[in-house]
């Protein structure tokens, strides 16, 4: 049954899996796939009937395991002095914690010592050395403690730090024959300098975290092991979390004056940017005045009015007209947020005022318009080449002669070699860009209506 | 682990003393001095004896490696490899006793033998050492990936065949053979890494509260006298009857903790005593008579688990397996996790024991809810129900061939017959655990 043609989609857990009751409903829903079910169903009972066979098999004691024994001298060992209480048992503190236990038992070679030294004199019971090894323990840990030579890892020898007199005088009150005391003094310092570490092995150091030594146990945990959750790691309040965060702290203040040092040195650019640009324009605007200048003088028949009057003029006298004069004051409420944002854009104030100071009457036809944005596309147009094709630019002077219109259109080539004529605001004097703006110029009604 | 078959197969063989089992190819006797060291070698019959000996007396001592027959505690004589051999403290040159690992069995059967346990006729002579080392080592590693392949469906992944053989290698040779606890000696199953001050001694006596362990009965018998405790030294969360389960918190209790720890690789091939205990809570389950309460078992569980770890090693003691205990363990395991609002899976690896109690658990967990359910039930739903991880649900119901694909999705196959089936393969629980008597609340830092 577990082997079909094909591979299941894999099982998602969260999704219900309806649960069916009966093998026979297996059946019932594809009757028509009658003999691969009941192959499945087959092997499926063939299965089914071995699994409780290999399972029993296996639950079946057939594991041999060692054996045990009952040990005879266990009812004399361990007294029969337990009484349960009634309320669940609460630990107590841990031993060394307690402090009168002595929690060193005499090895192999402490009973050896003993039973050779008892033999001259039957003095020396072993509970009693028991307490005295487990006192001298606890003093030499103690002054090593105090001298702070803990060994932090198992590996290099600890020394035995309690002087003899000092433990002559630590345990006093044992009142123990100076003699008797001597001879274990000096037992168990000749012991701990084989072991070359506490015997009492609560005060053995752990092996070192490195050390891969199989047959050193109990081995500190690496910090990095517990830690690995950003909350966990925010509760360690060490001197070493403390450094860390002293060297986050360093980074993030130089990296917050890199980023300052990078903030000025990209404005300064900025700067040289700006000052090339009206460079530029000023250079450009320069050598259009003396074009124009010579235009001018060229082409004598073309009065050359100020630019204010001129416009001012031009709009008075298309205010005149009835049909415009209410578009007008929606005109100019309208025009005030279009020049708010010119003002934001790079330089406008030079343009402006090179719009203002323009001489106005040179029309489509002139050849180089000075506020030609430096558009890489777009070239003037060539007066001479569009009357040849016949292309008479809207706006230019009409057979009845009306010189207004003369204002609103500026043409050039734009990109892809389409004739461009925009339409030109007769108040800002800057061109209308298309999309910009719902404003329909009123002049190009007023044309329209005509 | 994995010797299971092997194992019936051998036992089945009624014959008494010497004849070892006869084996299918039929060879007859000892003479085949290029025996092929094949496994089931068991080629050797009764002849005639004294002269046998004095003709492998030329092979004595045994080298390491050696395949012979040995007589086990069933009386009957089963093949085993020479893992280690020392001499004898009083002895001849050629005195030594062996370290056998029974190849049918698991290594917590390897032991200790004299030589008089040998059937020297069954020696296999080593023609080449070299090539016969090669061929045991690419043996053993092909049947230690059958071993993980098929006992270990999951969780021995992770040790794959080389750290396998590593470890084997470390841990060849159990140090001690048989410890004293409380009411029992018990011989042990496996290497245990001791303190070097214990490794001129093959017994250890316990105490059966404290887990102090000594090398000499006196001094357990001194220690007796000025032990004060009579129970694990931790919170008893759990009371029934006469059970009761107590929590011993490894930072508190650390000399505890590592008695425990030192006790229970004595009986677990893959516990690793690598890391301290405080970042541990052992759950000590105990009987309890008028003596005290003594333990029968525990399992251990790491206070913060990245991998959703609800346990970490668990250990039935030898006299009181086969009780129901450890399955009562691993109920107590999740009882803690539903408490904990979390769901949990035990460490891997698991041992052939370990898993058998686990498989059975989740079957009777998950079958029982199958059964009384109705409706359609998703697998997050049955994890979110049993504090069983998702994919312990999904292999148990696998394994039992419940989960199926059908026109194109799956569905849970719930005949009761069926399921009354695997139930009853799974055994019953045993012990229960009663929730309303475990009062505890989950572990919290004190900082």
């Amino acid at each position: 049954m577990s082997r079909l043609s094909f591979r299941p989609r894999p099982l998602d857990i969260h999704k219900k899996l309806p649960i069916l009751k009966s093998i026979k409903d297996f059946e019932d829903d594809d009757s028509q796939t009658n003999t691969r079910n009941l192959i499945l169903r087959l092997a499926a009972e063939a299965t089914e009937n071995e699994v409780p066979q290999t399972s029993s098999k296996k639950l079946a004691p057939e594991i041999p395991t060692p054996e045990y024994v009952v040990v005879d001298t266990y009812e004399r060992d361990y007294s029969r002095t337990f009484a349960q209480p009634t309320s669940y048992i609460h630990a107590r503190g841990a031993r060394a914690e307690i402090g009168e236990f002595v929690e060193y038992d005499l090895d192999n070679e402490d009973e050896d010592w003993l039973q050779e030294f008892n033999k001259e004199r039957k003095v020396l019971a072993a509970e009693k050395l028991e307490t005295i090894l487990y006192k001298l323990e606890v003093l030499d840990h103690k002054a090593r403690e105090r001298a702070g030579v803990i060994a932090n890892t198992l590996g290099s020898p600890v020394p035995v730090l309690l002087s003899f007199d000092a433990a002559v005088e630590a345990l006093q009150s044992l009142s123990i024959k100076y003699g008797v005391f001597q001879s274990i003094y000096n037992y168990w310092k000749d012991k701990r300098e084989r072991w070359q570490k506490p015997a009492l092995r609560r005060l053995q150091p752990p092996p070192p975290v490195n050390d891969t030594n199989p047959y050193n146990v109990f081995r500190p945990r690496e910090k990095a092991h517990r830690l690995h959750t950003r909350r966990m790691q925010r509760r360690e309040n060490n001197a070493q979390s403390f450094e860390k965060l002293r060297q986050v702290r360093r980074n993030l203040d130089q990296a917050k004056i890199i980023l300052e040092a990078l903030i000025k040195r990209e404005e300064k650019k900025r700067e040289v940017i700006e000052s090339e640009i009206s460079l530029q324009r000023l250079q450009m605007k320069h050598k259009n005045e003396t074009e124009l200048f010579e235009d001018t003088l060229a082409l004598p028949e073309f009065p050359s009015f100020p630019s204010k009057v001129g416009s001012s003029e031009d709009e008075f006298v298309d205010s005149d007209d009835p049909s415009i004069s209410r578009p007008h004051g929606r005109h100019i409420t309208q025009n005030i947020p279009f020049r708010d944002t010119k003002v934001v854009t790079a330089s406008p104030r030079i343009m402006r005022r090179d719009f203002k100071r323009r001489h106005v009457p040179h029309g489509w036809l002139h050849k180089l318009d000075p506020n030609e944005p430096p558009l890489l596309f777009t070239k003037p147009l060539d007066p001479a080449k569009l009357s040849a094709a016949g292309i008479i630019p809207p706006g230019s002077p009409t057979p009845n002669g009306l010189p207004a219109r003369t204002f609103s259109f500026r043409g050039r080539m734009g990109r892809g070699g389409r004739i461009v004529f925009d339409r030109w605001n007769p108040l800002s004097h800057t061109p209308i860009e298309c999309g910009d703006t719902l404003y329909v110029p009123p002049k190009a009604r007023h044309s329209a209506h005509q | 682990m994995g010797s299971i078959d092997t194992s019936t197969r051998v036992e089945s063989g009624p014959d008494p003393i010497p004849t070892p089992n006869v084996t299918a190819n039929g060879l007859s006797a000892g003479e085949d001095s290029v025996h092929p060291p094949a496994v089931d070698s068991t080629g050797a019959s009764a002849e005639n004896e004294s002269l046998r000996k004095r003709k492998c007396s030329g092979v004595l001592p045994l080298e390491v490696g050696t395949r012979v027959m040995c007589r086990w505690r069933d009386g009957k004589y089963h093949p085993v490899k020479v893992i280690e051999r020392r001499k004898l403290p009083c002895g001849g040159v050629n005195d030594y006793e062996y370290y056998v690992h029974y190849t049918e069995f698991n290594r917590r059967l390897d032991e200790w033998v004299k030589l008089e346990q040998l059937d020297l006729n069954s020696v296999e002579t080593v023609v080449d050492e070299k090539v016969e080392d090669k061929v045991t080592s690419l043996k053993m590693t092909r049947h230690q990936k059958r071993k993980i392949d098929e006992t270990h469906v999951e969780g021995h992944e992770e040790l794959d065949a080389a750290s396998l053989r590593e470890h084997e290698e470390f841990t060849k040779v159990k140090n001690i053979a048989t410890i004293e606890l409380g009411r029992y000696e018990i011989e042990t199953w496996y290497f245990s890494p001791f303190p070097p001050e214990y490794n001129d001694c093959s017994k250890l006596f316990f105490c059966e509260f404290c887990l102090n362990f000594m090398k000499r009965k006196e001094q357990l018998q001194r220690h007796m006298r000025k032990c004060d405790l009579k129970h694990p030294p931790g919170d008893e969360i759990y009371r029934s009857g006469t059970l009761s389960m107590f929590e011993v918190d490894g930072k508190k209790n650390k000399v505890y903790g590592q008695n425990l720890c030192y006790l229970a690789k004595l009986f677990l091939d893959h516990k690793t005593l690598y890391y301290d205990v405080d970042l541990f809570l052992f759950y000590v389950l105990c009987e309890c008579d008028d003596r005290g309460c003594h333990m029968v078992g525990y399992f251990s569980k790491e206070k913060h688990s990245e991998e959703s770890y609800n346990l970490a090693c668990i250990l039935t003691l030898p006299p009181y397996q086969r009780k129901g205990y450890g399955k009562f363990l691993i109920a107590f395991s999740y009882e803690l996790s539903k408490k904990e609002g979390k769901v949990g899976t035990p460490e891997r690896p698991l041992s052939d024991l370990g898993m058998l109690s686990y498989r059975g658990y989740w079957t009777r967990v998950l079958l029982d809810i199958l059964k009384k359910h109705k409706g359609n039930i998703s697998i997050k739903e049955l994890s979110d129900m049993t504090a069983i991880k998702a994919e312990d649900i999904l292999s148990t119901l696998q394994g039992l061939e419940l989960i199926q694909y059908r026109k194109g999705q799956h569905v849970i196959c719930a005949d009761p017959k069926v399921l009354d089936r695997h139930l009853k393969a799974a055994g019953r629980g045993g012990l229960e655990v009663d929730v309303s008597k475990l009062i505890w609340t989950p572990y919290k830092e004190q900082n």
